[in-house]
């Protein structure tokens, strides 16, 4: 088992390190371009939406990224000390809706959701937790 | 700079270069403004070098086509790579703009 872990600040601009993070942990799965380019997707929204939302604002906190490679999985663990928060309970958007009528936000977790095959959150020791697989084909 | 525009005939040419993350998002808001203020023509908006796009580059599209839909413009997309098609699929943005 191969495992790898980034901790980042609660900061956007940090982003390109977490790009380079899921490019090294895809390459070493051996995944193709696209299905790298779809995780590093998942993964940036779950992480997005930790900074942005997970501390008040203007507080600096901190989100980490384990990940692990096994059995033809990966599994990347998302975890933050901030408010408690369950992503995965928010409604799915309506991706039917008109351009008029179509929300401006919302489209993070669903991402999340629909571009891996497994999303789970639990709250655990005054942490978020959250644990999103991916099979590698 | 992720977005250059220059003029076409009938509107503006958006092109869209590297990655759209959420961090070249939040930049690029400031870009849009001159295609908000050109939202009564047609822009078009080249995909050809875009290599990857986040949600958050994604509501910057939305909100461009929204202004056009209250001014009377199009927004017309072109080019997509197969990796940023899937992204429009997914998330029934497909369904909002003129592609080509």
């Amino acid at each position: 088992m191969v495992r790898h872990k980034l901790i980042l600040p609660n900061d956007i601009a940090t982003i390109p390190q977490l790009k380079d993070f899921v490019d090294t942990v895809t390459k070493e799965a051996g995944m193709e371009e696209m299905e790298t380019m779809t995780l590093n997707l998942a993964i940036e929204e779950a992480v997005v939406n930790v900074m942005n939302y997970a501390y008040p604002k203007d507080t600096k906190g901190t989100v980490d990224i384990e990940t692990t490679l096994d059995d033809g999985c990966i599994t990347f663990v998302i975890s933050d000390s901030g408010m408690a928060f369950d992503p995965t309970a928010k409604e799915d958007p309506d991706t039917t809706l008109k351009a008029e009528e179509r929300p401006i936000g919302g489209l993070g977790i669903f991402l999340v959701k629909q571009l891996t095959d497994a999303v789970g959150y639990e709250r655990r020791n005054d942490k978020n937790i959250l644990t999103v697989k991916k099979k590698i084909h | 700079m992720i977005i250059e525009i220059t003029e076409k005939e009938g509107g503006l040419l958006a092109t869209l270069n590297g990655r759209l993350d959420t961090r070249a998002a939040v930049e690029a808001q400031q870009e849009i403004q001159p295609l908000l203020n050109n939202a009564d023509k047609a822009i078009t908006i080249d995909c050809a070098k875009l290599e990857y796009i986040s949600s958050s580059g994604l509501r910057l599209l939305l909100t461009i086509r929204q202004e056009t839909a209250t001014k009377g413009g199009k927004v017309i997309i072109e080019n997509m790579s197969e990796g940023v098609k899937k992204v429009f699929l997914v998330t029934g943005f497909i369904n909002l703009f003129e592609i080509r």
